[in-house]
């Protein structure tokens, strides 16, 4: 283990930030401990659960997997930044919660974060290709259905505000 | 009051849950979350053997590491009563005498960081001296099998009513067995054909997203933990005696909780995150890894072998069945567990004898213990497997054999039992039909199932009690020690006390649970939330309702029957008439608080077998059709229907959501390869090589559909749904696998080279 620390700096939420950090430092650790934004949840520590998931330059990450320091220079977002300052729901947020598709809300941060890189790849993906996106992350509650209708219902929300 | 009634708008509606904002925005806190100035990490040792004697520990070294404040060895067990458990003490916050299973807690450290502990682990020095090992339940069934215990650890036998009992150590590694009998044995000798089969359950983790997490402090004598806990007051009483500590100087507190299925019952990380708070005198926060989640606890393996009498006709006569649970090191809820396997085993049929016996046996593997199903999963695989067996060999349906034995709405279970509470043979209809089972093509390798799962509902001689507080300006709070894991539970008791008080949802608060001044419970679990303690929340609200209305009628100068509660204010007549107003007139302008307090426990019945009769019966209907590969051996699940009966349905979203996650989470058991042991070695237990099902793994056949049949005895005809979709599943895919293929499969899980085992077999 190497004392000396690393200084990054990265756009955290729309917020400029930086830290000192050691090496082997993991961003969910900077996200959780030092910025305090204790949403992102840790699990299996091994990048393959996805309740970690955050998003770098707008593609899902597992922050339990991401050096500290490889975030220098990007753009973070984490489940704290989707809601507007108002306290508006994002559209993915509001289908989660009228769709009841979570249960525990352990998995769901990493699951919102997930759908929400999905439909900024493409606004309205079908049943299918969400089933695939999504498969890349573990609920061990919901058997997925009613996230999938709730990711389905985000994507015809977004489109009718269009 | 509790009809079914057309009128009611807030029990029936689909509304958002009561977590919602908090849970999908971040804001909701967990265990994990709970943090402290000063909090330190604690890190436990584990045992690299199976089964050894602890011969000495030093951690010497450990102490002076950087960043340690405290380590903790058998040498700091002084003066505690340190072994814990439910029916039976065997489990050691640390290794006393012995180690008995890899990864069992021989230390622990509490340092500033979590990297900081980990360094000074490494300078414990143990020597063990190890010991035979016994692995599975058939070794450590041998006569000369080394025994995990050679002296009966402290424990009790419960009560039982008629035709059941309770033993300890009646055999080599036997910490309990549960038996029941009913009827004349003589009855399987009247049987025209007799059918004897043996059954094996594989053994899931639970797999709870939020590890085993416990956070600890002393205020002064007050010993404070926030933990991951489905039943803080078990809990509470458990650390009293452990502890040696008054209850009333313990205070749990439970945050939101990252899901259990079971697993989060009695003592986890919290004796250790306690003591090493008292040895170090700063709060300490133990969260284990998902790799010591599997060093934990786990789901109970079986052998079931089932003995089933019937006639030509396909009347079922007797049944006699034997279960072996592999229990792993220590005893846990295996008592429990096996009260509940051997009781459930006969399932909803009109059997006239009956004699189950169900042994826990002590092996080096990780503590089996509470499981979603609660060993109704285990009997449901083997007593529908063998439905199927019966039906095949009489030429007969097996969905025509099971409407033919079925019991009927409102009879007795067994003798001196309740009457079931749903109608088996329209929920079997129900997933039939949408499957389309009476038009399936079977052989060639495509087939249909079906299965009814069962087990008893809401719990044992449980006691609950609840609290409503109403405040001047009408805000709600209720208050009773049911947890919310993710069930829903908190939403479904908030809108039946709005609906009692005619109040929108958002009125109603429930507060956080401390032990301070929540109500008692016995605990989250056994599907008792809206059979149980709704009933003591239903009475609470009536109370507090009755006081607010004998109040305002005071008042108002006439009688209770003269006005009704009209959100909060009172209507008489045309008239309306503001609480707040009338209750600052009286009180003064702080106001005043309306109290109402609810009690529910079913009553003492030595007549029923388990001492109160089951307050409710849940059952899972399922139909599955498949389509296997017989090259490969691979079985693709085409459609998976199951279907719940929610009595009447609270919130039929949340409803819903517990159908279809039990039964997706009962698919682990099937299709996947669950716990992989190598000997007393798990192969495959951490985040990257265990395999649960993702959303990838199911389809668009996947559907579920929830029944209100609207016979349930909580408040509207509620009934319990968090459990019973899980249990069809297993039973329903290996009886559609049979109808595609032919082969039967008795052992779990179906996996590739089972099934092309079977084939070959067969051919």
């Amino acid at each position: 283990m190497s004392n000396e620390l690393v200084f990054v700096s990265f756009r955290l939420n729309g917020t400029d930030v930086s830290f000192h950090v050691r090496p082997e430092e993991m961003l969910i650790d900077v996200v959780r401990d030092r910025a305090g934004l204790t949403g992102t949840k840790l699990s299996c520590d091994l990048s393959t659960c996805g309740a970690c998931t955050v998003l770098v330059d707008g593609k899902p990450a597992a922050s339990c997997g991401t050096f500290a320091w490889q975030a220098d220079g990007h753009d973070v977002r984490t489940i704290e930044g989707l809601a507007g300052s108002d306290g508006t729901l994002d559209p993915v947020q509001a289908a989660f919660v009228e769709n009841s598709a979570f249960q525990c809300g352990y998995c769901t941060p990493g699951m919102i974060m997930l759908a929400r890189a999905l439909l900024d790849r493409n606004p309205s993906p079908g049943r299918d290709e969400i089933r695939q996106w999504m498969g890349a992350n573990i609920c061990r509650c919901t058997g997925y259905e009613m996230i999938i209708e709730a990711v389905q219902d985000a994507a015809s929300r977004a489109g009718d505000d269009k | 009051m509790n009809e079914v009634s057309p009128g009611l708008h807030v029990v029936g509606a689909d509304l958002p849950r009561t977590d919602a904002i908090p849970k999908t925005t971040g804001a909701a806190t967990y265990t994990v979350d709970v943090s402290f100035p000063g909090m330190l990490h604690a890190k436990v040792l584990r045992s690299p053997h199976a089964h050894a004697r602890v011969v000495s520990v030093d951690a010497g070294d450990a102490r002076n590491m950087p960043g340690v404040h405290a380590v903790l060895t058998r040498d700091e067990l002084e003066g505690l009563n340190p072994v814990y458990g439910y029916f039976i003490k065997d489990q050691p916050i640390v290794a006393i005498d012995k180690v008995r299973y890899i990864g069992d807690a021989v230390a622990a450290v509490a340092a500033e960081t979590e990297q900081q502990a980990v360094a000074a682990l490494e300078k414990i020095k143990v020597e063990y001296a190890p010991l035979p090992v016994v692995a599975t339940v058939e070794e450590a069934m041998a006569e000369d099998a080394p025994e995990l215990f050679e002296e009966e650890p402290m424990g009790i036998v419960p009560a039982y009513g008629q035709g059941a009992s309770g033993y300890r150590r009646i055999g080599r590694n036997n910490c309990y067995r549960f038996s029941y009998e009913t009827g004349d044995a003589s009855s399987f000798d009247d049987c025209d054909h007799v059918f004897d089969d043996r059954f094996i359950f594989s053994r899931d983790q639970h797999f709870h997203l939020e590890p085993f997490v416990s956070v600890a402090r002393y205020e002064g004598d007050v010993i404070e933990v926030w933990t991951s806990c489905q039943n803080p007051f078990p809990l509470r009483k458990e650390l009293a005696r452990v502890f040696q500590h008054p209850e009333n100087l313990i205070r749990v507190q439970v945050p939101y909780i990252g899901a259990g299925y079971g697993a989060k019952n009695n003592c986890k990380a919290e004796p250790i995150a306690i003591l090493l708070a008292k040895l170090s005198g700063r709060p300490v926060r133990f969260c284990m890894t998902t790799e010591e989640n599997f060093l934990t606890q786990s789901q109970h393996a079986a052998i079931l072998d089932v003995k089933s009498g019937v006639m030509a006709d396909g009347t079922f006569v007797a049944r006699s069945g034997r279960i072996l649970l592999d229990s792993g090191a220590y005893s846990d809820a295996s008592p429990l567990v096996a009260e509940k396997a051997g009781y459930r085993l006969p399932g909803p049929y009109k059997w006239q004898h009956l004699d189950i016996d169900c042994d826990c046996i002590l092996t080096n593997t990780t503590p089996a213990g509470p499981y979603r199903g609660f060993g109704g999963t285990q009997a449901s695989w083997a007593s529908e497997s063998q439905v199927d067996i019966i039906a095949r060999a009489l030429g007969r349906d097996p969905m025509d054999l099971r409407m033919q034995n079925l019991k009927d709405l409102g009879e007795a279970y067994v003798p001196g039992e309740s009457g079931l509470d749903s109608d088996l043979r329209a929920g079997m209809t129900l997933v039939a039909g949408r499957i389309g089972y009476e038009n399936r093509e079977s052989g060639n390798g495509r087939g249909m199932g079906l299965s009814v799962g069962f087990k008893d509902a809401g719990g044992v001689n449980k006691p609950a009690q609840a609290r409503v507080r109403i405040t001047t300006n009408g805000g709600i709070y209720l208050q009773c020690g049911t947890v919310e894991i993710g069930q829903g539970v908190h939403t479904a008791l908030s809108q039946i006390v709005a609906e009692l008080l005619n109040a929108p949802l958002d009125r109603v608060s429930y507060p956080a649970l401390n032990t301070d001044y929540t109500p008692f419970d016995q605990g989250t679990n056994a599907s008792s939330a809206v059979v149980v303690m709704a009933q003591a929340v239903q009475q609470a609200a009536l109370e507090a309702k009755s006081k607010v209305m004998t109040f305002a009628a005071g008042q108002l100068d006439c009688s209770v029957e003269e006005i009704e509660l009209d959100d909060w204010s009172i209507r008489k007549g045309n008239e309306s008439h503001p609480l707040p107003l009338m209750i600052m007139r009286y009180y003064g302008g702080t106001g005043y608080e309306f109290t109402g307090e609810g009690f529910y426990k079913a009553e003492m019945d030595h007549s029923a077998p388990l001492e109160t009769r089951c307050v409710s019966w849940e059952f899972g209907w399922g139909a599955a059709e498949v389509e296997v590969d017989t090259e490969t051996g691979l079985i693709h699940l085409k459609q998976l229907v199951v279907s719940g009966d929610a009595g009447r349905a609270i919130n039929p979203k949340v409803c819903r959501g517990q159908d279809e996650g039990s039964a997706v989470m009962g698919l682990t058991g099937v299709l996947f390869p669950c716990m992989v042991y190598d000997g007393a070695v798990l192969m495959n237990g951490n985040g990257l090589d265990y395999k649960v099902p993702l959303a990838t793994d199911l389809n668009d056949g996947f559907v579920s559909i929830l029944q209100e049949q609207g016979h349930g005895p909580g408040p509207f005809g509620a009934k319990s749904v968090g459990e019973g979709c899980m249990l069809p599943v297993a039973s329903a895919i290996a009886n559609a696998v049979e109808d595609a293929i032919g082969v039967r499969i008795r052992e779990l899980p179906l996996t590739p080279e089972r099934v092309l085992a079977a084939i070959d077999a067969a051919s």
